[in-house]
């Protein structure tokens, strides 16, 4: 940073002399940084308005439904109590096993897929990604029913949604590899090939070489994977109906916005929004520094 | 070395298969369909002797799963409990009851039949679409008595397709009635549209009725001028007919009722009690907001029915739907479990089940020892239901479709300028309807037999095949001296033949004998094969 | 159209050039394109052809020049290895046979041979007298007749394939025997799985995942859209289903007759569909690279904050954010209410009412959501641009504009190209959005007798869904829409990839 400033200085320097109305270019620069702090600061606003209101509106504890302000007029814990007294436990339970199990195995995959793509140059390579690439054109959301009932005939449905939903999850994974693979592609082979030199297997090269250097992106793809049962209530759903043991967060307080129940479960989705939101985020963005260069160094060429 | 990689891969390929066969492979021998179709009459003469004993042969545990709505949980286990302890027949139920919204019920069962609970409440307009879908069990004859005799005639109609009961009423209170701000709606005025628009508009509160995203409440205002919209199914719960009027000059009386409250200020398409807290005066819902209604306005609550509106000095008495919520049993193989499950959902549906529902949740019975409760007339909501009732029309069938199809009336309504737009907004809603039941291509161009033959009577169409280019023939039919039969094309009488050419007369059978009809349209030709 | 010179061309005027371009990606391009296509078919089959013929006449070959151990290979799989001393690779060939044939015996080929009709007898009701109960006696399941007879068929490619496999290895080891060389033993096998052969341990698991979680149900939802499986034909509970050819596709396509309300409806969506794929990407590209520039000005203070702050939208799950955000703006929602209280609107915003209003309010909320994610990526990729084309265009006396247009946006542009296709086609199937905001509403009223229930802001996407789910369940209609966004994906992939300058050769990059 230090040496970079000294280069800037120099350089301003050099173009001031050339430019003696250097008071009028800094005005127009504090103008300019002053204009935005402005949209930053409203962006800001509009970008925690919805949050801040949720977290609000989850301590109401007069009238359940919408109304026309945000501060609570009387403050409580009640919604969070009635929250602890329906299934909302088991659901919270439930995707926290999904996610953590899904993170675990999806990396494993994810990164044996993405390495193997990146590294080896092998017949079938070019045909494989291109298979994979045509494959996920075609909308995940209609093989949902087949998904069910293949889920079903191995007895994951319903209250046993859990596993089943981990294996769908898992075993469809394979087919992220892009953004990771980016990522891959960005660690010279160099490295590969003087170990491969020094008669290292595949395997030690995998394991004692790519592997400390791909930290962020084995984090990132252990963030999303972990990330994403929180949100699926679709397919959940199709395979958790009828039963709320097998259900996760999603789909259990989907129903509560439902038009027959949003009139007094209303402050208890806020509620449980935030006890769902808070570990979430935490973890968000206590990771968030691999995130950033896990979605820029992968992301963009993949 | 790839052939290692293939072999590992086509191993653990035939472990799935072997795992998914495994759980297939019995359902794969016993579609042996000679062996399974025995099995029915094996079971009667096994259950036969038993059957002295007074329905002990019931007698057993069985495991199953109710779905109910989420508030009726709760009491439902407890009634199933009941029922363990009280039921003669010695049938106890190891009952998992489950909250199960009652639409999402209907879609949960179509996906899978099989992962569906043995019983489970419903609301009326998922009715036909269960049937088509297999997931109700015919009630049998005892069972279907047990509900004409008990039930009142609106809720045995929605149980009912093509002649046979598929469901027990559960309630019938499914209807809706006009809920009021005291403090904002002087008394005198809860009977004219017209007033209490304007009564909203000068306090800057809500009339809130829910017609845009509804056609259950849309349709009040049709049935208010006397338009009907009745849809007639077979006994597989598919729909064959409609009578539907909205298209008519009653029905542009309807919508221009409709479009004074649409196009209010103070209009808003929600039919939530809770509106009251969010700046309503009026909200036009049912019974199940009993509770939260009167939570909020406590004495300032109103009930009544619905007001009328003026259109050409003549008054229309706003309509309503009355429905029902309808108790199903999943069809089942066993037949004892069958029995036992229609005997447990008879006792959920009768009268005193009913009335501990009415207590408990405010649940208005369908019951008709039920309705005459002191209690159950004493309610506000069911009283403000039944002043109603004399304007409402029991919903039937629908086809699933109509809701989507006709709600949108209410939004054509509100943005049209002109009575043209109104017209054109029921035109539409017309061919929508007609075009549910529009033919294919094919079924146009189809030959058929029509005539007083083989016990019909000018009502059945009998099919003809292309035997040679131009040349129709139907499978043999039993015809009797004197029949008189024609042909006819797309079973429609635009096109159609008799003996002497197009629009002919009759054809009259000679002599009794089985005939294929064959009728040639190159030569324009009718005549009878004996075949 | 004519076609210019080189001269001419860099003669002609920008908008000239611009125009001309476009003419000829539509003269040229586009049918160079299909002639592209229609080669590759003919190449494909020509060499399929030539496969197939050199496999006979190799499988011939290798019969009549190898050993009894090979021969007898032809009918005992694994034999030849065996006796060769490679008893691993052997054993594992001759388990493969016997699962094959015993599965073919017990299940396998009944599921076969039930697949041309996909079942003959649906369920039955049975009265019972003596206990006056209507029970159900099932039969033939068509759902697990197509899914395990696709099953079966894929494990018959595959024993080919392995059959195959076991014979030209009786064929190589003859001739590494016969040139004096020693065959690898078990031990090597396993050892190589880890080495040389790494690739195929690290990719077995994840791609047998694929192929029965992903391939499979693709290929049978391919082979729903020419059957009639739907609510009413579910296949075991209440009717079977069939094979009812290309009728679903005539239904969904045909111009005219009753069925002409499809095709329309389909346009539409295909239409809004598309409208949205674009503002929704460069929207959220444009303005997330704004912010990003904003937030990396030299002088903005505390940027680690700003940027927290954005990535909000990214931690918190989206069926919190956006239902909530959709409740927000509904018609008794926080939004109006709060106007309405302020005194400013006397009556409420139709936001989901209105199909113009939800149209701009989703690309709205979907900005909202988007510019984290371009945030992130904008910086990563501004911070590398070299600071001295900046430096070098500032004493050539650039203005800020200039170096954006000239610097900035191309170096973005080649760097996020395939970046920028895959969030075109990823955003046209993005059903989280609309789903949980609109669901689809306001309900499109011509669109509204078919299945599914059409609304202005649905997307194929959340078409296909709501048919699925839909109060008729019509699988197969779901299916060929399914396969028509595929299409219409494909189409638009290869066109454009054929035109991004930056992904010509992947290998550039290491």
């Amino acid at each position: 940073m230090s040496r970079h400033d000294k280069v800037d200085v120099r350089f301003e320097n050099r173009y001031l002399n050339r430019h003696p109305n250097h008071i009028g270019m800094r005005a127009k620069n504090t103008i300019s940084n002053t204009i935005i702090y402005v949209v930053l600061i409203l962006m800001s606003v509009i970008w925690l308005i919805p949050f801040i209101c949720i977290l609000l509106q989850s301590f109401r504890v007069e009238s359940t439904w919408q109304v026309g302000y945000v501060v609570p007029q009387q403050w409580g814990f009640d919604n969070y109590v009635a929250l602890f007294q329906t299934d909302f436990k088991r659901w919270y339970l439930n995707t926290f096993i999904m996610a953590l199990v899904t993170a675990l195995f999806q990396t494993v995959i994810v990164l044996c897929m993405s390495y193997t793509l990146s590294r080896f140059r092998f017949k079938m390579r070019a045909a494989l990604m291109r298979f994979m690439l045509i494959l996920g054109m075609f909308p995940g959301m209609l093989t949902m029913i087949i998904l069910y009932r293949v889920l079903k005939d191995l007895g994951l449905t319903q209250s046993n949604a859990v596993p089943g939903l981990i294996l769908v999850y898992v075993a469809s994974s394979g087919m992220g590899y892009y953004v990771s693979k980016g990522f891959f592609d960005t660690i010279p082979k160099s490295l590969d090939e003087a170990a491969l030199v020094d008669g290292a297997t595949r395997a030690q090269i995998l394991w004692k070489i790519i592997l400390p250097l791909a930290k962020p992106i084995v984090i990132y793809t252990i963030l999303t994977a972990f990330m994403a049962p929180w949100g699926d209530f679709v397919f959940a759903r199709y395979v958790s109906f009828g039963t709320s043991e097998g259900m996760n967060v999603a789909v259990g307080m989907f129903n509560w916005l439902n038009k027959d129940q949003i009139g007094s479960c209303y402050t208890m989705f806020c509620a449980g929004g935030v006890v769902v939101a808070i570990p979430v985020t935490i973890l968000f963005m206590c990771l968030q520094k691999y995130y950033v260069e896990g979605v820029t160094g992968g992301a963009v060429k993949g | 070395m790839k052939k290692l990689l293939a072999l590992l891969l086509a191993a653990v390929m035939v472990f799935a298969l072997c795992a998914c066969g495994g759980s297939s492979g019995s359902s794969a021998p016993a579609a042996d369909s000679g062996d399974a179709a025995e099995a029915p009459a094996a079971d009667e003469s096994a259950a036969a002797p038993a059957a002295q004993s007074g329905g002990s042969e019931l007698a057993g545990e069985y495991a199953i799963t109710v779905w109910v709505a989420e508030a009726a949980v709760d009491l439902t286990t407890k009634q199933i409990a009941d029922f363990n302890a009280s039921n003669e027949y010695g049938i106890v139920f190891n009952a998992t009851v489950e909250a199960v919204g009652e639409g999402e019920a209907a879609t949960n069962m179509i996906t899978d039949v099989e992962a569906g609970g043995d019983i489970y409440c419903f609301a009326q307009d998922q009715f036909a679409r269960l049937v088509q879908a297999g997931a109700l069990s015919k009630l049998g004859a005892q069972a279907a008595e047990f509900v004409t005799a008990n039930n009142d005639a609106g809720s045995v109609t929605a149980a009912t397709t093509g002649g046979e009961i598929f469901a027990y009423p559960l309630t019938a209170d499914n209807g809706y009635f006009m809920y009021y701000d005291k403090s904002v709606i002087p008394e005198e005025d809860v009977d004219s549209l017209e007033a209490l628009i304007a009564d909203c508009e000068e306090a800057g509160m809500y009339f809130s009725m829910e017609t845009d995203t509804s056609a259950w409440y849309m349709a009040g205002f049709f049935f208010g001028t006397g338009c009907v919209s009745e849809w007639i199914t077979d006994d597989d719960g598919a729909f064959v007919s409609v009578n539907d009027t909205f298209d008519s000059p009653e029905g542009l009386i309807a919508v221009k009722g409709m479009q004074k409250l649409v196009t209010s200020p103070m209009y808003l398409s929600s039919s939530a009690g809770s509106n009251f807290a969010s700046n309503a005066a009026i909200v036009v819902t049912g019974t199940w907001d009993y509770e939260t209604v009167s939570e909020i306005l406590g004495d300032n609550m109103g009930a009544t029915d619905l007001p009328s509106f003026e259109v050409d000095g003549t008054e229309y008495h706003l309509g309503s739907y009355s429905g029902c919520k309808l108790l199903g049993v999943k069809p089942q193989t066993d037949a004892t479990k069958a029995a036992a499950l229609h005997r447990l959902a008879q006792y959920l549906t009768g009268e005193a089940a009913q009335m501990e529902r009415f207590e408990a949740l405010s649940w208005g019975p369908s019951n008709l020892t039920a309705q005459a409760d002191e209690e159950v007339q004493a309610n506000p909501g069911l009283a403000a239901l039944i002043a109603q009732s004399p304007y409402s029309v029991p919903q039937g069938q629908i086809h699933g479709s109509w809701w989507d199809l006709a709600k949108v009336i209410a939004t054509d309504v509100e943005a049209a300028q002109s009575e043209e737009d109104l017209q054109a907004a029921l035109d539409s809603y017309r061919d929508k309807i007609s075009a549910l039941f529009e033919m294919s291509e094919e079924e146009l161009n189809a030959w058929s037999v029509i005539g007083g033959i083989a016990g019909t009577s000018w009502d059945t169409d009998f099919p003809m095949t292309e035997v040679e280019p131009g040349v129709f023939q139907s499978d043999p039919l039993d015809l009797a001296a004197g029949d008189e039969l024609k042909v006819r094309q797309g079973a429609s009488w635009d096109v159609n033949y008799g003996v002497d050419g197009l629009d002919g007369s009759n054809l009259v059978v000679d002599a009794d004998g089985t005939y294929i009809v064959q009728f040639d349209t190159n030569t324009e030709t009718l005549s009878l094969i004996e075949g | 159209m004519k076609q210019y010179s080189d001269l001419e061309y860099l003669r002609l005027s920008k908008g000239r050039k611009f125009l001309y371009g476009l003419g000829r990606f539509f003269t040229a391009g586009i049918p160079r394109f299909f002639k592209g296509i229609g080669l590759a078919v003919g190449r494909f089959f020509k060499r399929l052809g030539v496969g197939i013929g050199t496999e006979l006449s190799d499988l011939f070959l290798t019969f009549k020049n190898g050993d009894w151990k090979t021969r007898s290979s032809y009918l005992i799989m694994g034999f030849g290895s065996i006796c060769r001393g490679q008893v691993l690779r052997g054993l594992l060939f001759l388990l493969f046979e016997a699962v094959f044939i015993v599965y073919m015996l017990t299940a396998g080929g009944y599921w076969l041979s039930m697949l041309p009709s996909l079942g003959k007898q649906g369920p039955m009701e049975v009265y019972n007298e003596v206990l006056d109960a209507y029970t159900t006696q099932y039969f033939d399941n068509s759902f697990k007749i197509l899914l395990y007879g696709v099953l079966t068929v894929f494990f018959i490619i595959a024993f080919l394939y392995t059959w195959r496999l076991n014979i030209r290895q009786n064929r190589i080891a003859e001739d590494i025997l016969r040139s004096g060389k020693r065959l690898k033993s078990g031990k090597d096998d396993l050892r190589s799985l880890v080495d040389d052969q790494f690739h195929k341990t690290l990719l077995a698991l994840p791609l047998l995942g694929i192929l029965v979680f992903t391939v499979l149900p693709i290929v049978f939802m391919i082979l729903v859209a020419f059957t009639n499986y739907d609510g009413t034909h579910d296949g075991y509970n209440n009717n079977l289903f069939t094979w009812v050819g290309l009728q679903n596709f005539n239904t969904m396509l045909s111009w005219s007759g009753g069925n002409k309300v499809y095709a329309a409806t389909f346009g539409e969506i295909l239409v809004w569909t598309l409208i949205w794929a674009f503002f929704a990407t460069f929207t959220n590209y444009f303005l997330g690279m704004f912010v990003a520039m904003m937030i990396n000005k030299k002088g903005i203070r505390i940027k680690k904050v700003w940027r927290t702050i954005l990535v909000m939208t990214i931690a918190i799950p989206q069926f919190i954010s956006l239902l909530y955000v959709s409740k927000m703006f509904a018609k008794n929602g926080l939004i109006n209410l709060f106007l309405m209280n302020m005194g400013w609107i006397q009556q409420a915003l139709p936001f989901w009412e209105d199909p113009t209003w939800a149209r701009v309010t989703v690309i709205i909320i979907n900005i909202w959501i988007g510019i984290p994610y371009l945030m992130l990526i904008a910086t990563g990729i501004l911070m590398n641009i070299p600071q001295d084309l900046y430096e070098s265009s500032r004493i050539d006396g650039a203005n800020a504009w200039q170096q954006y247009t000239k610097i900035t946006l191309p170096y973005m542009l080649f760097i996020t190209g395939p970046y920028l296709l895959t969030s075109f086609t990823s955003n046209m199937n993005n059903f989280n959005v609309i789903y949980l905001l609109t669901s689809g509403g306001p309900t499109n009223s011509a669109a509204s007798s078919v299945a599914g229930t059409a609304g202005y802001t649905d997307l194929l996407i959340t078409w296909l869904f709501k048919i699925t789910t839909g109060a008729e369940a019509q699988y197969y209609l779901a299916s060929v829409v399914g396969i028509m966004v595929f299409v219409v994906v494909a189409l638009i992939s290869v066109i454009v990839y054929n035109a991004l300058p930056s992904i010509k050769n992947e290998e550039d990059f290491q």
